[in-house]
């Protein structure tokens, strides 16, 4: 296939990229880490859907924003065009902009126009600080559960927690606590956390699944490390990490950061998935902070701040042998496919990997 | 036998076009507020080859009665089109959209609302044999006529130094979009005004009627205006929710059918579909790309003379400037797919007659005796 | 405490000069700023800087509840050392000024502020202080 990504090419790739589009040294090689031989597994490969990050915002009373409603809806046609249809489809969380159960509510409403698939929810921070997530379980689901699918084992993870302190002492209500959490470049803010209860349930989740079995883990921020001032950063990342490292095949999803972004730590893939709200700068935008982005990453097209559709989108996930192969449902722009490739030990753009492909809409800076 | 009529007329139009100072067609000087005129390699522009190609658009023999040309919609005294929202055909036959102008329709880098069709030649096959347009069975027909005529088969071999019996579609195709490229028109109160340094080439209304459009209006992120010209479309195809009350929640099973059809090698027919299934043709651009993303999608239209080319939309279901500007101020139509740059806009009564007022200095001289009569 | 050298040498106008800078006031002559000007001038930017700070992550300058950071955190992709430069959204060359109210008309739906307002100031001044280091590239897109 003329787009698999052989590694020395890449390397070499990677060179001439920092050369041409100035990528900042900050950002993170990736480490290889073949280690041993991934064993086979039984594991089917299938595919589902991803929605994420809609922060339906209330205006008043049954009034809602009309920007952030016209993103979820329409990924929820889209999805019902999909032909063939997917397993199930993953909300990525931040389905509400402020964690009001008028908001969560709406959300629900409009993900009930799904057609004849499950939903697998996965908390966001704008879910979660307004009641610590009382409403969420009560109406929507648990913070964080396993369930297995054709020989693959799911993990949902609520990775938005953060300290104790500033979750219950440090704020003189909960809505102003919540509107703390959701400025996004806040110097009051708080680092992102998996923290060490759910790190032990983790643990013990994963005791009982053999090595050759394909994990897929959902969770809301990237669990690792690219630029803590916007909580594009898990604080325990490393810990959750060496958790998964026993496993052959691991596969994380995350939200949050509002736009494509992919890396491997080990036998880690990591893939963050489109917002259908609105999208994120990238941090290297930001010229007083390093960053950490991965170095793999082929950046979304720059969006056009005139049209609300720009830079959002959905997505579905195959998984083939265990890895996944991201399909990205860019609106107005062209749809980025992301797989990941065995030779080269990481994943890769299927079009745009290589510097010379790349086009002008994905030099941001 | 040659039509010095028709020649007369043609090189004024020409002249008309071209501009004051042109005495031919020259595709590096267009008019004032335009960029040069798009010209493919294999099929450049001579008077000669516009002239049969003008003379094959307003031929009625090419239909399956001897009634329609394709100035029948695209009337030339009536800013190529026909002041009707769906388009008549043979024996009165309505099909499902509004005629587009010719008029610098070469800029479009897709012909049809879908962009189903992506040149001038190739847009210029369908209408013939569609059943509900010209309704000839097939394309010979046109041959037959063509080689038949002592006057077609001399320009023929004139222009293409090809002999009756060699002539093919693709010569004939290359005349009408010869002739539909020298159809360009710029030098409005606009273009005088923006590109011309005339302050005073249009009214104040105007002027403010442009900032809006510019920036709280949100028109030109679609309707094109650059520093040097503007073609007012971006070539790019948008979802207003015009016509989707047609479809509503039926859009599924349309799709699902639609992609069941192609698969099972429905492909020839699809112009005949489009223009007499009023509900496959409001699923627009996915009809060609066949990807759910373009459902409702139509091309954005250039705005130049948009004053005579009432009524407005792919369906022509907006009959006033004004009642476009009432259209777009309200959000354009809801539905799940609606464009993201879709949305209320909050305009003052003062702002909409504004817009309208600038939009009316779009038209070129060679229309303003259609504006003063139309008065849209 | 002015010393003797400096009467005995200087010419009347410095030794004004310097008389009135010891009083802690601005020299006469154009030219003579001091490392306190500098850093009290510095602090004035700074000011205007904060107050563009606040109005940035306010959402005053809309009536939709957003405000300018809800898409541009720290000031991140606005990009001021591209300007004047042809605005896509506007089809024109523009200033940033008129980016700004092209944002705070359309995004936060709200009233765009008149091209001398002191709340424009404001803001170029923050959008500005958080690009600083970065060259200028007038035209760029």
């Amino acid at each position: 296939m003329s787009n698999r990504f052989k590694r020395r090419d890449f390397l070499k790739g990677t060179v001439a990229a920092g050369a041409a589009t100035a990528i900042p040294l900050s950002l993170v090689e990736l480490s290889w880490g073949m280690g041993s031989q991934p064993q086979a597994s039984d594991a089917q490969d299938f595919t589902f859907a991803y929605i994420s990050d809609s922060h339906l915002t209330q205006v008043k009373g049954t009034e809602f924003n009309e920007n952030f409603d016209g993103g979820l809806k329409r990924a929820v046609t889209e999805l019902n065009f999909m032909s063939p249809k997917p397993d199930f489809v993953v909300y990525g969380g931040d389905l509400s902009q402020l964690g009001k159960a008028e908001e969560l509510d709406h959300g629900l409403e409009i993900m009930s126009g799904i057609r004849n698939l499950d939903v697998k929810w996965v908390i966001g921070e704008h879910d979660y600080y307004l009641d610590l997530g009382r409403y969420w379980q009560d109406n929507v689901s648990d913070l964080h559960y396993s369930f297995d699918h054709k020989g693959v084992h799911f993990v949902v993870l609520n990775s938005i927690l953060t300290f104790d302190e500033w979750t219950h002492n440090r704020w003189p209500s909960a809505m102003e606590r919540m509107k703390q959490m959701a400025r996004l470049d806040n110097p009051e803010g708080s680092p992102f956390m998996v923290g060490e209860t759910q790190r032990e349930w983790l643990r013990k989740d994963l005791a009982n699944v053999s090595r050759s079995t394909p994990i897929v883990v959902l969770s809301h921020s990237p669990l690792y490390q690219v630029y803590r001032p916007w909580n594009f950063w898990t604080e325990d990342a490393k810990e959750v990490q060496a958790l998964l490292q026993p496993f052959d095949r691991v596969n994380v999803l995350h939200g949050h950061v509002h736009q494509i972004m992919y890396n491997q730590i080990g036998n880690i893939t990591f893939q963050a998935m489109m917002a259908t709200a609105w999208p994120w700068p990238y941090p290297e935008s930001y010229a007083q902070h390093d960053n950490a982005i991965p170095k793999t990453t082929v950046f979304m097209n720059r969006a056009d701040p005139h049209n609300s559709r720009d830079g959002t989108g959905w997505g579905s996930v195959d998984l083939i042998s265990g890895r996944e192969t991201i399909h990205h449902t860019l609106w107005r722009n062209t749809n980025r496919t992301i797989a990941y490739d065995a030779d080269a030990g990481h994943p890769v753009d299927t079009k745009y990997q290589d510097p010379a492909d790349r086009i002008p809409p994905q030099n941001h800076y | 036998m040659p039509r010095p009529t028709a020649w007369l007329a043609g090189a004024a139009l020409l002249l008309a076009s071209a501009g004051p100072a042109a005495a031919a067609f020259d595709p590096q000087e267009p008019p004032l507020g335009l960029p040069p005129v798009p010209v493919p390699a294999d099929n450049p522009v001579t008077q000669a080859k516009a002239d049969l190609g003008e003379q094959l658009f307003n031929d009625k023999r090419f239909s399956g009665d001897g009634t329609i040309a394709c100035a029948s919609c695209h009337q030339p005294d009536n800013a190529f089109t026909d002041d009707l929202p769906i388009a008549k055909g043979i024996n009165d036959q309505k099909g499902t959209r509004h005629t587009p102008t010719v008029v610098n329709a070469v800029y479009y880098e897709t012909q049809f609302w879908d962009g189903r069709r992506d040149s001038l030649e190739t847009q210029a096959l369908d209408p013939l044999v569609n059943p509900v347009e010209h309704g000839l069975e097939s394309h010979d027909a046109v041959l037959e006529v063509i080689r038949g005529d002592d006057g077609y088969t001399r320009q023929f071999r004139e222009v293409f130094g090809v002999a009756p019996g060699d002539i093919t579609m693709d010569h004939v195709t290359k005349a009408i979009a010869a002739f539909e490229r020298t159809q360009v028109s710029g030098s409005s109160p606009f273009d005088r005004y923006r590109y011309g340094g005339e302050e005073d080439a249009i009214s104040e209304s105007a002027k403010r009627g442009l900032k809006i459009f510019r920036n709280k209006g949100r028109c030109v992120d679609c309707h094109t205006i650059e520093q040097n010209y503007a073609t007012f479309t971006d070539n790019d195809f948008h979802n207003l929710g015009v016509g989707w009350d047609r479809i509503g929640d039926e859009v599924f099973a349309l799709v699902d059918s639609f992609r069941k059809m192609k698969k099972e090698g429905g492909d020839a027919d699809i112009d005949t579909t489009i223009l007499t299934d009023g509900k496959v043709a409001e699923l627009g651009r996915f009809t060609v790309s066949l990807d759910p993303q373009d459902v409702g999608r139509f091309k954005t239209p250039t705005l130049r003379n948009v004053a005579v080319t009432a009524p407005y939309m792919h369906d022509g279901s907006e009959q006033t400037l004004m009642d476009v500007v009432e259209f777009y101020d309200k959000g354009g139509n809801a539905n799940p797919l609606l464009d993201g740059g879709i949305k209320e806009l909050d305009l003052t009564d003062q702002e909409k007659q504004d817009l309208v007022a600038f939009l009316k200095t779009l038209t070129s001289p060679r229309f303003s005796d259609l504006a003063d009569n139309g008065g849209k | 405490m002015i010393s003797n050298r400096l009467l005995r040498l200087a010419p009347a106008p410095v030794v004004l000069a310097s008389l009135v800078l010891a009083l802690g006031t601005r020299p006469a002559a154009a030219d003579e700023f001091t490392k306190q000007d500098l850093a009290d001038w510095q602090q004035q930017f700074k000011s205007v800087a904060e107050k563009g700070e606040a109005l940035f992550h306010s959402a005053e300058l809309g009536t939709n509840g957003h405000s300018c950071d809800g898409c541009h955190p720290d000031a991140a992709d606005t990009h001021p050392e591209t300007y004047p430069k042809y605005q896509q959204q506007i089809g024109e060359v523009v200033e940033l000024r008129n980016m700004i109210n092209w944002c705070i008309e359309n995004p936060l739906e709200g009233e765009p502020l008149p091209l001398d307002s002191d709340k424009l100031l404001q803001l170029e001044a923050y959008i500005n202080w958080e690009r600083r280091g970065v060259a200028m590239a007038p035209g760029k897109h």
